[in-house]
C-alpha cells in the first residue's frame, strides 16, 4: 500500500476586486486593516456580491486540468469559529463545485484532480511571541479578508513527497501561464496536504507555504508516521501544523471534533449558471498553456524539445524574457543556449528567479551582440554573464570597464613576458595546434587578474609570436 | 397621509414645526408603549417622518437588532430601503422595538423592553415587528413604519394593532443593510394605518439594487396607483386548512370581509392547500439552520459588545455570546445548528428545502385559478403579556402557522383589518402570486 498523498492547493486568484466586495484583491503597501470594507469585515446588514472574474479564472483553471465544468452552481457556507474568519462562516463550494473530475500529468506521473472550487481567503493573522499553539496574542489583519482563492483537490494519487512538488511547479507554471495568478503581486499559493502510511488514518497537514516546505512537511510526516507505527503507537486521525524554522509539524486538533461544519446553501448567493456562450468565451480567451508553449518554441524557434522545456517550466516569466531576447535577437538557438546553460545557472546559483533578478533583456541582448560581433570571447562570456547577473551593469559597460583597468601597453609587456616562459606552447602553435593560442590567452588572462579582454589578447598575441 | 403630502405640495405647510411636533408626538409613542429602542437624536431633515425596524441599518443611529449584543453598534451605512425613503423625503424618528433578531410572534423575546398594544397595555403588539405596527397606529402624524418578515412578522403585528402591513414579494425590496434573520425569507415590508400609506412606502423602497444579489432587475412601480382599483370579477381562494384552530370571532370576521369584497364583485371558492401542516416545520429548520450560521459572526470583535477576559478565543466568544444573546436566541442557534449538522442535515435541512419547493408549486397552482388567496391574519387575538408565559416554544411557533408558507415562497401578502372583538383588532391576510402586490392593494383598500 505505501504512502498516500493527496493535496488541496488554495491559489489566490488575479482579479481586480475580492470575491464579494469591491475592495482590491492586491492589498501591498497597505496598512493593516485598511484595504477593508463592512462587505470582507462581515458587517451586519452587509451581503456579498460575487465576482465575476473570480469564476471565470475558476473556468480556466478547469479547463487547463481537463475537468469537467458544472453548468449550474451554488455556494454554501462552511461554519466554523476562528479569529480569521469575519462571519465565522466561509463563503465556499460544496455540493456542486466549479469543476470535476480532471487530470493534470507531470512527466510519467497523472494526477486526477478531484474538484476545483472558489471561495474566500480569510484575514491573516499574526502570532505575537510565538506560533499558533503558544503566541501570547494575536493580530488580525483583514486586509486578506475575501481575496478570491481557487481550491484545486486532488485524488491520492502521490506515493512520495517528491512528486508532489513537480506536480506543484507544474501547476504554479500552468496558473501563471493562464494569467490567473500573479506572483508579482505577491499572490500566494497555499497547500494542505493529506498523507497515510499502508492505508492508516489521514492526517492533515495545514496550510504550508512554499513548494519545499510541503516536502519537507511530507518527508517529516510520513517518517513521524512510521515510527509510531513501529512502536505500535496508533496513528489518530488529526490535522496538523507545519513548522517551517524546524521542518517539523505540531497536532493542531484532533480530526473527530471537527469534521462537522454544518454546510448550508449561502441565501444571499443565488445560483451562477454557466451557458454555452460563456463557456465558449472562456475557452477562446484560454491562454497558451505551457506544453503548448514547448510544442511552439520547437516549430518557431527550432529548439530542441530540451531546451524549449527548460525554458517554459522554469517558470513563466523566464519564456516570456526569452522570447523577449528572440525579438531583437535573430538567432534563438544562441539565446536559448546562453540563456539555459548560463543565464539560468547563475540565476539557480543565487536562488533568483529572472523576474526578481537585475537582468533585463535589453542587457541580455546586448551580452550576446557582443559575442556575435566578437567583441567577446565565448570564455570570457561565462564569466562576464555571472557579473552581470551580480551586479546588474550592463554588458556593455563590464566589458568597457574590463578594457579600462590595463593599459594596451601593460598588457604587451604581461604578454612578451607569457611568450617568453613558453616557448612549448609558441612550437606547438606553429605546428599548427591552435588550441596552443587559447592555453596562451588563459595564462595572459590569469597574469591580469582577468582584468583584460580575450579578443584583445588574441590579437595581441599572434601579432607578437615570435616567427 | 394624502392630505399631508398635498399640503407640502401646496408649500402651506411649516417643516420646522411639524418636525418638533412629530418627534414629541413619537417620544410620547415611546413612553407610553415601550415602541422606540433608539430615537432619532440629531434634528431631522425631511417631510415624511418614517420609523426604521431595529435590525435595519440605519447610518449614524444605533442598530442593534433588539440584541444586547448588538449595544454599541453604530451602522457606518444606510439600508438601501432606508435611503431610498430618505431620498424621497423620508426622515427617520426612530428605530422600532422588536424580538431579538426577529425571534417572536409577539414582540415578547426583546432586550430593550417589549412593546405595549396601543388598544389594549396589558397585551402584546404581535411580533416581530411589534413597535413598528405600534408606532403605525398610534401616531397621529403621517407616517410611514419600514418593517421585515421572515416567517409572518409583519402580518402578525400588523393584524394585532389593527394597522395595514404589507409584506412584497421576495426580491422586491432590497435586504442590503438588514441584519440577517433568514436571508432566504427575510423581506423589509411596511406597516401603514391604512392601505394607501403600505402602498406608498412600498413604491418608495422597492426597486432594483445591485448591492443584494437577490433584488430583481426590474423597474420602479406605484403601487399607490391601485388604491381602489375594481375588484369585480377577482377570484378568491379560501384555504380551508387556514381555518382550524382559529379563533371563532375571528373565522367570523374573516369571512365577512370576504362577503364585502364579492358584494363588490369578486368571486371565492373554498378549496385546499393539502400541504399546509409541512409549511411550519420546514419554515422553522430553513430558517434556524440560516439563522444559526448568520448569528455566528457576533462574537466581540469587529463590533458590537465586547469585554476583557482571560483565555482562549473559544472562550472570549463563548463568554460574548453568552452575555450578548438572549434566551430565545440561544434556543434558536442551537436548533439550527442541529438541522445542519451531518448525520441530520439530509433529513432536516435538504428534506425542508425539498418541501418548501412541493409548497410553491402547490401555490403556484393556486394562483392559476385565484387571483389571491384569503386566510385569517393570526389564529388568535392579542394575548395578554401574562399569557405568553404559559406557551411552550413550540406552541408560539405553531401561531406562525398561517403565515409561515407564504414566508417560505416568498409570496406578497397584505394584513388588512377585519373588524374587532371586544375592542381588539382582528385581520385578514390576502396572498397573491409573485409581484401580484397590485392585487393585494386594490383587494386591500376595497375591505378597508
Amino acid at each position: 500500500m505505501g504512502v498516500m498523498i493527496g493535496l488541496e492547493v488554495h491559489c489566490q486568484l488575479n482579479t481586480d476586486s475580492k470575491l464579494f466586495c469591491s475592495d482590491s484583491q492586491d492589498h501591498r503597501g497597505k496598512r493593516p486593516n485598511e484595504n477593508t470594507c463592512p462587505i470582507c469585515l462581515g458587517f451586519p446588514g452587509s451581503k456579498p456580491k460575487i465576482s465575476k472574474k473570480a469564476i471565470e479564472h475558476g473556468m480556466t483553471i478547469a479547463l487547463a486540468l481537463n475537468c469537467n465544468i458544472s453548468r449550474t452552481m451554488f455556494f454554501s457556507r462552511k461554519t466554523y469559529f476562528y479569529p480569521d474568519m469575519s462571519k465565522n462562516y466561509q463563503i465556499t463550494q460544496y455540493e456542486v463545485p466549479l469543476a470535476t473530475e480532471g487530470l493534470l500529468s507531470v512527466g510519467d506521473l497523472k494526477i486526477r484532480i478531484r474538484r476545483v472550487h472558489i471561495e474566500e481567503d480569510p484575514a491573516r493573522l499574526v502570532h505575537v511571541g510565538g506560533d499558533i499553539t503558544n503566541s501570547e496574542y494575536t493580530l488580525m489583519d483583514y486586509n486578506r479578508s475575501g481575496v478570491p482563492l481557487a481550491e484545486i483537490v486532488t485524488e491520492p494519487d502521490f506515493t512520495s513527497p517528491k512528486q508532489t512538488r513537480a506536480f506543484l511547479e507544474k501547476l504554479m507554471n500552468m496558473l501563471e501561464h493562464t494569467g490567473v495568478y500573479d506572483p508579482g503581486k505577491e499572490a500566494t499559493i497555499r497547500v494542505d496536504a493529506n498523507v497515510s502510511i499502508d492505508g492508516g488514518e489521514r492526517v492533515e497537514v495545514k496550510n504550508i507555504t512554499g513548494f519545499e516546505n510541503v516536502e519537507k512537511a511530507l518527508n517529516y510526516e510520513i517518517i513521524r508516521q512510521n515510527s509510531l507505527k513501529r512502536s505500535q503507537m496508533k496513528i489518530a486521525r488529526e490535522t496538523r501544523h507545519f513548522d517551517a524554522t524546524t521542518s517539523t509539524t505540531k497536532s493542531l486538533r484532533k480530526k473527530e471534533y471537527e469534521d462537522d461544519y454544518g454546510y448550508i446553501f449561502d441565501p444571499d448567493l443565488p445560483m451562477v449558471r454557466i451557458d454555452d456562450e460563456w463557456l465558449a468565451k472562456i475557452k477562446r480567451l484560454m491562454p497558451e498553456l505551457p506544453d503548448q508553449r514547448v510544442a511552439r518554441f520547437v516549430s518557431q524557434y527550432g529548439l530542441t524539445e530540451y531546451y524549449a522545456g527548460v525554458i517554459v517550466y522554469t517558470d513563466k516569466r523566464f519564456a516570456d524574457f526569452y522570447e523577449e531576447c528572440c525579438r531583437s535577437n535573430g538567432h534563438p538557438d544562441i539565446v536559448a543556449k546562453w540563456a539555459v546553460n548560463y543565464l539560468l545557472k547563475s540565476l539557480n546559483w543565487r536562488s533568483e528567479k529572472i523576474s526578481d533578478s537585475k537582468v533585463t533583456p535589453k542587457g541580455f541582448v546586448e551580452f550576446l551582440a557582443l559575442i556575435e560581433n566578437g567583441k567577446l570571447n565565448e570564455r570570457f562570456a561565462k564569466e562576464l554573464i555571472k557579473e552581470y547577473v551580480d551586479t546588474g551593469v550592463s554588458p556593455g559597460e563590464l566589458l568597457y570597464k574590463t578594457k579600462l583597468n590595463i593599459s594596451e601597453e601593460d598588457l604587451r609587456d604581461i604578454i612578451a613576458k607569457v611568450l617568453k616562459e613558453n616557448g612549448r606552447a609558441i612550437e606547438d602553435y606553429r605546428s599548427g595546434r591552435k588550441e596552443s593560442l587559447q592555453f596562451l590567452i588563459g595564462l595572459v588572462l590569469k597574469e591580469t587578474k582577468k582584468q583584460s579582454n580575450p579578443n584583445e589578447i588574441s590579437k595581441l598575441l599572434t601579432e607578437m609570436m615570435p616567427r | 397621509m394624502k392630505e399631508h403630502l398635498e399640503r407640502v405640495k401646496a408649500q402651506d405647510f411649516d417643516n420646522g414645526e411639524f418636525i418638533e411636533k412629530v418627534m414629541q408626538s413619537a417620544s410620547n409613542i415611546s413612553n407610553e408603549y415601550s415602541a422606540f429602542i433608539t430615537m432619532a437624536k440629531d434634528k431631522p431633515n425631511g417631510i415624511l417622518p418614517i420609523s426604521v425596524k431595529d435590525n435595519i441599518c440605519t447610518k449614524g443611529i444605533r442598530t442593534t437588532a433588539g440584541s444586547k449584543i448588538l449595544d454599541t453598534y453604530v451602522p457606518p451605512f444606510d439600508a438601501t430601503a432606508v435611503s431610498k425613503a430618505k431620498a424621497s423625503g423620508g426622515f427617520v424618528i426612530g428605530k422600532t422595538a422588536m424580538d431579538e433578531f426577529g425571534f417572536g410572534t409577539f414582540s415578547t423575546n426583546c432586550a430593550y423592553g417589549a412593546p405595549k398594544n396601543p388598544h389594549n397595555k396589558e397585551r402584546v403588539c404581535g411580533g416581530s415587528s411589534g413597535g413598528a405596527a405600534c408606532v403605525a397606529y398610534a401616531a397621529d402624524f403621517p407616517h410611514i413604519a419600514i418593517a421585515q418578515s421572515t416567517g409572518g412578522s409583519i402580518t402578525a403585528p400588523a393584524a394585532f394593532t389593527g394597522t395595514v402591513g404589507l409584506t412584497p414579494t421576495y426580491g422586491l425590496v432590497s435586504r442590503w443593510g438588514l441584519i440577517d434573520y433568514a436571508n432566504s425569507m427575510d423581506r423589509i415590508g411596511v406597516i401603514g394605518k391604512c392601505s394607501y400609506d403600505a402602498a406608498l412606502g412600498l413604491s418608495i423602497i422597492s426597486g432594483y439594487d445591485p448591492l443584494d444579489s437577490t433584488s430583481m432587475n426590474r423597474g420602479a412601480t406605484d403601487y399607490v396607483k391601485s388604491i381602489g382599483n375594481d375588484v369585480k370579477g377577482m377570484k378568491i381562494g379560501v384555504p380551508k386548512e387556514y381555518f382550524d384552530g382559529v379563533d371563532k370571532d375571528i373565522t367570523e370576521n374573516v369571512w365577512k370581509s370576504i362577503k364585502l369584497l364579492e358584494s363588490m364583485g369578486a368571486t371565492y371558492e373554498e378549496f385546499s392547500l393539502k400541504l399546509t401542516k409541512y409549511a411550519t416545520p420546514a419554515y422553522y429548520i430553513i430558517a434556524l439552520s440560516e439563522a444559526s450560521t448568520n448569528l455566528a459572526k457576533f462574537c466581540g470583535i469587529r463590533y458590537g459588545i465586547e469585554k476583557q477576559i482571560s483565555g482562549n478565543y473559544d472562550e472570549y466568544f463563548s463568554a460574548i455570546r453568552e452575555l450578548g444573546f438572549g434566551t430565545e436566541a440561544k434556543r434558536r442557534i442551537i436548533l439550527g445548528t442541529y438541522a445542519r449538522m451531518s448525520g441530520y442535515r439530509d433529513a432536516y435541512y435538504i428534506r425542508a428545502l425539498k418541501i418548501r419547493g412541493k409548497i410553491i408549486s402547490e401555490f403556484k397552482a393556486a394562483f392559476k385559478r385565484y387571483d389571491s388567496i384569503a386566510t385569517p391574519s393570526m389564529p388568535i387575538l392579542p394575548p395578554k403579556f401574562s399569557e405568553i408565559n404559559s406557551l411552550t416554544p413550540a406552541q408560539t411557533y405553531s401561531m406562525d402557522r398561517l403565515t409561515t408558507a407564504p414566508n417560505l415562497c416568498g409570496f406578497p401578502t397584505i394584513s388588512v383589518p377585519a373588524g374587532t372583538i371586544n375592542g381588539l383588532p382582528s385581520g385578514i391576510q390576502l396572498i397573491a402570486d409573485h409581484l401580484n402586490e397590485n392585487k393585494l392593494v386594490a383587494l386591500a383598500s376595497a375591505c378597508e
